[in-house]
């Protein structure tokens, strides 16, 4: 089947998150080749991969932001840019310095809480359940990564979003708040959200998703619920994704 | 619409940069406001007497720092979205990026606008608290040597300059998305490129873009930031040839509101569709 006639059959509905057939081209580098994958309701995903594996660009790809060069990615069965209310639907965090420096925690929260329409009182919420009620008023360039990461999943939780999409979240977090985002993440999959989180560090995911995605050099090469594609492994999932990588001989099982 | 101008608005609000600006602006223009009242009519100086139209009208005029500042207030509000990665936040809430840029232009017109007006107010107090504390009458028992409606025309063209400068100025950055390109751009094209091209090309001066917002605020043709004169040599036969006047009000307003959406258009259909990695 071609691109255009996947494009042109309406997606399901139901799947929160979806990506097909995608494809990035940067002049002759493919970043991301022929990928497709769901992250469904009420579970964590992990986006798992090395270095350079195209998680980054695949993730801004579903959000909008790059332009794919074949395929496409739909939220909620619509393309981004042709969702009614976004904000609404995703909340996502990509990198955590994106703020300006010069602005207060609080004041950087008003203006997505004036983008997203939402009442000021949210503001207080989100600082809350980020732990940064204390630091509200400090100007973000005095944050500490590990801040600047909770003030992104403040921005993000924002505006109360079904959907989740995380690019690295724990980077830069201490093992306290490490422990502290697993809780909320397991907290909002249990209400039945949608967390899609990439990540290279295995042990945390291990503890953290139901299911894992993994790509290598933009290709997909496993989708599976994570008791899956550990079973058999004798370090889980670390073994499972060098093998799957290609970065680790294989083995006797 | 109007919420994503009052966003951007409230994004100026929530920094110190653009009031720091706005302060710089001020300053400037008190400083070459003063300046230029205080040597105007004196021997040897270039400002004529507050007593002429002509004199009173250099001071009252000396808006250009604020032009200039507005337009880079307009570059810092596109860029400062790229140099701080917060354009992915602001698309990933509006991914129609049209509305976006338009919001943008909007918020850094009214900006701008305020830019005109702080440093209208200035000038013109500068230029009549000289010339009422020199006794410099006006001709014909006038108060001044420029009328009330005069002075108020001058003064609205400068908000109305400062504020196509500054959309002018969110376009620009919007097509370079790089703060320091277009900000060193702004001053290098206001204070150097449009004084080269207009000293050798008069007649096509009154149509450059800073110019055509500064014959709007009523400043003479060839006056640069702070009323500094700007000459350049040319060849005697170019010189000779009839310099052209400065463009009427609202053909300068049409050129420039013009230039502002032809560099948005242009922007729209080329780096702002890009990919914000």
């Amino acid at each position: 089947m071609t691109t255009d006639a996947m494009n042109a059959v309406a997606p399901p509905a139901a799947v929160p998150v979806e990506a097909r057939g995608l494809t990035k081209r940067f002049g002759p580098l493919t970043a991301v080749d022929r990928l497709s994958f769901t992250a469904p309701r009420g579970a964590i995903t992990g986006f798992l991969g090395p270095n350079g594996a195209g998680k980054t660009t695949s993730l801004r790809m579903l959000l909008g932001l790059i332009r794919p060069s074949e395929g496409a990615a739909f939220i909620n069965g619509r393309r981004y840019g042709d969702l009614p209310d976004p904000l609404r639907a995703v909340g996502a965090v990509l990198e955590a310095s994106a703020a300006h420096p010069g602005r207060s925690a609080r004041n950087h929260l008003r203006i997505h809480a004036m983008a997203g329409d939402v009442p000021g009182s949210e503001i207080e919420r989100v600082l809350q359940v980020t732990g940064l009620d204390g630091a509200a008023d400090r100007r973000v360039g005095e944050f500490s990564l590990g801040m600047r990461q909770r003030l992104g999943l403040a921005t993000a939780l924002l505006c109360d979003p079904d959907i989740l999409i995380l690019d690295e979240p724990a980077n830069g977090l201490d093992p306290e708040g490490v422990r502290w985002l697993r809780q909320l993440l397991r907290g909002l999959a249990a209400e039945g959200r949608t967390v899609l989180m990439s990540s290279h560090i295995l042990a945390e995911v291990a503890q953290t998703v139901d299911r894992v995605v993994i790509v290598d050099h933009g290709r997909l090469v496993a989708e599976a619920a994570l008791p899956e594609l550990t079973a058999g492994h004798d370090r889980g999932l670390e073994d499972a994704f060098l093998r799957l990588t290609g970065h680790a001989p294989e083995g006797p099982r | 619409m109007i919420r994503l101008v009052r966003i951007e608005l409230l994004k100026l609000r929530t920094v110190r940069l653009p009031a720091g600006l706005l302060v710089t602006a001020a300053g400037l223009t008190a400083l070459f406001a003063c300046g230029n009242a205080y040597q105007a009519g004196r021997h040897g100086g270039s400002v004529g007497s507050l007593a002429t139209a002509a004199g009173l009208r250099s001071v009252t005029t000396g808006t250009t720092w604020a032009m200039v500042l507005a337009a880079v207030l307009g570059v810092i509000i596109a860029t400062g979205e790229f140099r701080h990665a917060t354009a992915t936040l602001t698309y990933l809430a509006t991914p129609a990026r049209g509305r976006v840029l338009a919001a943008k232009a909007i918020a850094a017109a009214c900006a701008g606008a305020l830019f005109g007006l702080v440093a209208a107010v200035i000038a013109t107090g500068a230029g009549l608290g000289f010339a009422a504390a020199r006794g410099d009458h006006g001709a014909h028992g006038a108060r001044f040597a420029l009328g009330a409606g005069t002075l108020a025309a001058h003064a609205g063209g400068a908000v109305l300059g400062a504020a196509l400068l500054a959309a002018l100025g969110a376009g620009l950055g919007s097509l370079v998305r790089s703060q320091l390109a277009g900000v060193v751009g702004v001053f290098v094209w206001a204070l150097i490129v449009e004084s080269v091209i207009g000293g050798i090309f008069t007649s096509a001066r009154p149509y450059l873009p800073y110019t055509a917002a500064t014959t709007l605020a009523g400043v003479q043709l060839g006056v640069g930031p702070g009323g500094v004169r700007v000459t350049v040599r040319t060849h005697p036969a170019v010189a000779a040839a009839a310099a052209p006047g400065p463009l009427p009000f609202a053909a300068a307003a049409a050129l420039l509101a013009g230039t502002v959406i032809v560099v948005a258009i242009v922007a729209r259909l080329t780096t702002v569709r890009r990919d914000v990695a």
